[in-house]
């Protein structure tokens, strides 16, 4: 029942010719699968694989790019190669440059969205596609490089772990936040989701966020849904459960981040307005 | 009201519904839009005909001048209007959004079953 329920899992098995003999689950948390194993010879051979449930959790990483002709590529290939049991797409918002030319010439799993429509419908297509393939939950990754694909495991363990629905890699959970203007936006968000919902959300703005499948879901088929601090809050103030995992990221490698002095003051607006005021008379409909 | 201001102002009238039934006409805007806007430039032609209408309104509701209480009308159907407009902007952005995103999902899928039936 548990490979039923995973398809990306059953695809693997396809692929690869394995037949599973038996499932052992639950041995101190463990889960046993006795299958046909092919050795280097190609001899077929018996073999067993073991791992947390964690590990069988199908999580597809949904990685939006916009203009990121420069670093697409050193993301996505340090993700295949570091981290090869995760499924991933690469959500080209309409790019101007030639990242949808770079992702196709190097075969990696592609939506191409025929014009710019944002991030959040970007992440939108994301976890529609996700929704499709019935994964069991989704991670917005940045396509800039700032996020670190070593973290992904450590989210996805505190998901199964404590069972929330929305996971945050946090890069103030256990590390101070730094006095600089950069952060000033952060502080003001963390205040106001404090001052609204009651829960301590140390990191805001961080984009490195798991979704559980149900709220995914939600996530994919609502207008006003973007994957930001406000419909977080939202989402909090309605019974969601949330976590959060300490991460590290690194600084912009390239490019241009979403948000210059104009438009993070507009982002401010908005978001700070969509929390204090509009989320207040929102209706929420599943 | 001076004789000069009043036919300043037909002709504008005038020339306001002239535009916008050549514009229909050449078919730049959908029928249903320019009801609108059809219904709002005779509502100034007959504004610009007969002022005694405004003057007599005005009087009505105690504003001082006829001119404040026809700006408060059209200012007041022209905000509705907006607002209105934004609304359907909303709309389209979304359907755009949708769309978009099912092209891309099918084309994703087609590939995918594609690469399948090659292997």
């Amino acid at each position: 029942m548990l490979l039923q329920n995973s398809p990306a899992i059953l695809r693997h098995i396809q692929r690869n010719n394995i037949i599973i003999c038996s499932i052992i689950t639950n041995i101190n948390g463990l889960v046993y699968i006795v299958h046909n194993r092919y050795n280097r010879k190609g001899n077929e051979t018996l073999g067993c694989t073991y791992g947390r449930k964690a590990l069988i959790m199908n999580v597809l990483i949904i990685i939006p790019a916009y203009n990121e002709a420069g670093i697409i590529e050193w993301v996505v290939d340090n993700l295949i190669i570091n981290y090869p049991h995760f499924d991933y797409i690469v959500v080209n918002d309409g790019s101007k440059d030639d990242t949808s030319e770079i992702c196709r010439r190097n075969g990696y799993n592609l939506l191409d969205l025929p014009v710019n429509i944002g991030l959040s419908g970007a992440v939108q297509a994301g976890m529609k596609y996700a929704e499709k393939l019935e994964y069991d939950a989704v991670l917005q990754f940045d396509g800039d490089g700032q996020h670190d694909p070593a973290y992904i495991q450590p989210m996805v363990n505190q998901m199964v772990k404590t069972g929330a629905d929305i996971v945050i890699g946090s890069r103030f959970k256990t590390v101070k936040k730094s006095f600089n203007p950069r952060m000033l936006g952060s502080r003001v968000i963390h205040c106001l989701v404090r001052l609204t919902t009651g829960y301590n959300m140390t990191d805001p703005t961080s984009g490195m966020r798991l979704y559980s499948m149900p709220i995914a879901r939600e996530f994919a088929n609502n207008i006003n849904y973007g994957p930001e601090p406000d419909t977080i809050a939202y989402l909090l103030r309605n019974g969601v459960s949330l976590s959060e995992v300490q991460v590290g990221m690194n600084e912009r490698k390239t490019g241009e981040s979403y948000l210059n002095w104009a438009g993070a003051l507009r982002y401010m607006m908005r978001i700070c307005s969509s929390i204090v005021f509009i989320q207040w008379f929102r209706k929420r409909s599943i | 009201m001076s004789v000069l201001f009043r036919i300043i102002l037909v002709i504008f009238s005038l020339l306001t519904v002239g535009y916008i039934i050549r514009k229909i006409r050449r078919s730049q805007l959908q029928i249903e839009d320019s009801v609108f806007w059809i219904v709002f430039s005779i509502f100034l032609v007959i504004l610009a005909f007969f002022p005694s209408i405004a003057i007599f309104l005005s009087g009505l509701l105690g504003i001082a001048s006829p001119v404040n209480f026809v700006f408060l009308v059209i200012i007041f159907i022209l905000m509705v209007k907006c607002f209105s407009l934004s609304i359907y902007l909303s709309q389209l952005n979304d359907k755009i959004k949708k769309l978009s995103q099912h092209i891309a999902i099918n084309e994703k899928v087609k590939e995918d079953r594609e690469k399948q039936e090659v292997v």
